[in-house]
């Protein structure tokens, strides 16, 4: 049986504008769960990203106590040369700190007033050899009591907070999703069920002149998936624009650790497929229940 | 054509059946009334010739085949064969009268090509043919039932059901409904139709078949209500 792409369009179409609020509550819906679940693969893939960025090398920071002896100087560095973890040094000498300093609280002049050069601590910005965070955690714990030094910075520890926060927040995110995906499936089975309702008398008379199950069926399944279809395509836009969002803050960051935490177009489209998948599915899940606890029966 | 063997039906919460035990055999372009006061099983009878309900016991055969043994996606097609019009004719208010025609037509997957020249041919045969663009609320009862005639018929079917089908129009409208029904089953269409209508079935002197608490209590060739 041959079904006719301006009936389809017309019933389906019909029945999407029957009742627009109960439509649009059901595709705003979708596209909240779907930005939800957008966002929660974005900073998942953006950790990913990020921890493969460690992978390739990063530097950790030697802060050397301020006033600290030439002496001890030299041999920290000595130190360092000598370990077969590190690749390379580089000494920064307080002016450098303060240029560094003054750039960092360029607007808070009052502050800037209260430190001289003579104030600041120095350091060692250190290229680890291996960068595994074994090995740089073990020799940070070496450096740290020698003679003048102060502290180790290590960006693995900054790395890691931030990581467990966003994949906490993620995880979050990712239960909200399911949270409200369960409500789009739930609005989706309301709005097909009113369209049933709405258009019993038309059903009434299919059925009489003997139109097939699948014809009276594939309007309403049309419908939802649709509306599924347009949610997800809304949600692909709040997921893109989120991505801007943190390309924006983590490039103004300068921080070379970050500044790959934003994905690339091409994964974004893929997030953006996947989205889609889901909200099709949402969709026929949806309305296939509605259309076959009310039209089958 | 339709033969019932032995057929009952019984509805949960009721202590009369609505069918017992009923036997009947309607040939090819037999024209029958089914007549009895409400609630006789009139209805179920009909109902029970193109699964809109099924027979707790019997057997039915339409067109040579035992529906009772037909899987459920024949359905349609058994229904393509039976059109049906009612008492309160069941039209769609938001469309047209040609549009009402097409409907059927299109949701069995007709070609448009097809719909293009059946529906004004059957307008004009149910005298519709200057109202096609009117909605059925712009139309007198006894034109509405002519639009649900035509959209029984327009599938040419083998057999006709019509339910009270005068049982909302007035005496003079009823004639001229029956002297189309008449007309279709000269075509060599079966048609069945429930009645109260006196007047109707003593003037048209078709076979009777009378039904009391869900007996047929009556079968007779060219008779009269009672």
């Amino acid at each position: 049986m041959a079904f006719r792409a301006d009936y389809l369009l017309r019933e389906t179409g019909q029945n999407l504008f029957r009742n627009p609020s109960l439509s649009i509550a059901t595709i705003l819906t979708v596209a909240v769960s779907l930005s939800l679940m957008g966002a929660s693969l974005l900073v998942q893939q953006g950790i990913g990203r990020i921890n493969n960025v460690f992978k390739d090398g990063v530097d950790f920071i030697v802060w050397l106590d301020v006033g600290v002896e030439d002496e001890q100087i030299e041999s920290t560095n000595d130190f360092l040369q000598k370990s077969p973890y590190v690749q390379s040094t580089r000494y920064v000498d307080q002016e450098e700190t303060f240029e560094e300093f003054q750039s960092y609280f360029s607007d808070e002049p009052e502050i800037l007033e209260l430190v001289e050069p003579g104030q600041l601590p120095t350091s060692f910005v250190v290229t680890p050899q291996d960068a595994d965070v074994e090995s740089i955690r073990a020799i940070a714990d070496e450096i740290k009591i020698l003679a003048g030094v102060d502290d180790v910075e290590f960006a693995s520890d900054n790395i890691k907070a931030i990581s467990t926060f966003s994949r906490g927040s993620s995880q979050i995110m990712l239960f909200a999703a399911l949270l409200s995906a369960v409500a789009a499936a739930m609005l989706m089975y309301n709005s097909i069920r009113t369209a049933v309702f709405a258009r019993r008398r038309e059903i009434e008379v299919m059925r009489l002149v003997g139109a097939t199950k699948w014809f009276i069926r594939i309007p309403f399944m049309l419908e939802g998936l649709l509306q599924g279809l347009i949610g997800a395509f809304l949600s692909i836009f709040s997921v893109f624009g989120l991505n801007k969002a943190f390309d924006n803050f983590f490039g103004s960051l300068d921080s070379f650790v970050f500044q790959d935490f934003a994905l690339p177009g091409t994964q974004i489209l893929l997030i953006g497929g996947s989205l889609m998948g889901v909200g099709a599915a949402l969709g026929a899940i949806g309305a296939g229940v509605a259309v076959t606890r009310y039209l089958d029966a | 054509m339709i033969k019932l063997e032995g057929v009952s039906k019984e509805y949960p919460g009721q202590n009369v059946a609505a069918l017992s035990d009923a036997d009947a055999d309607i040939a090819k372009g037999e024209f029958v009334f089914l007549v009895g006061p409400s609630g006789s099983g009139k209805s179920t009878f009909l109902r029970l010739l193109n699964k809109q309900e099924e027979p707790d016991t019997g057997r039915i055969f339409v067109a040579g085949k035992d529906i009772g043994q037909m899987s459920s996606w024949k359905v349609p097609m058994l229904r393509r064969n039976i059109g049906s019009i009612f008492q309160d004719f069941k039209l769609l208010p938001t469309k047209t009268v040609a549009e009402n025609v097409a409907f059927a037509l299109e949701v069995i997957g007709r070609p448009r090509g097809v719909i293009r020249t059946q529906v004004p041919a059957i307008c004009e045969l149910v005298g519709l043919g200057d109202k096609m663009t009117k909605y059925p609320d712009q139309l007198s009862g006894g034109e509405q039932q002519r639009v649900s005639i035509a959209r029984a018929f327009v599938n040419r079917p083998l057999i006709l059901l019509a339910d009270e089908p005068t049982g909302n129009l007035d005496p003079q409208t009823s004639i001229g409904i029956m002297r189309l029904l008449d007309r279709i089953n000269k075509t060599g269409t079966t048609v069945v139709m429930a009645s109260h209508d006196r007047g109707i079935v003593d003037t048209m002197r078709k076979r009777v078949i009378e039904l009391s608490e869900g007996v047929i209590v009556r079968d007779q060739d060219r008779g009269v209500y009672e």
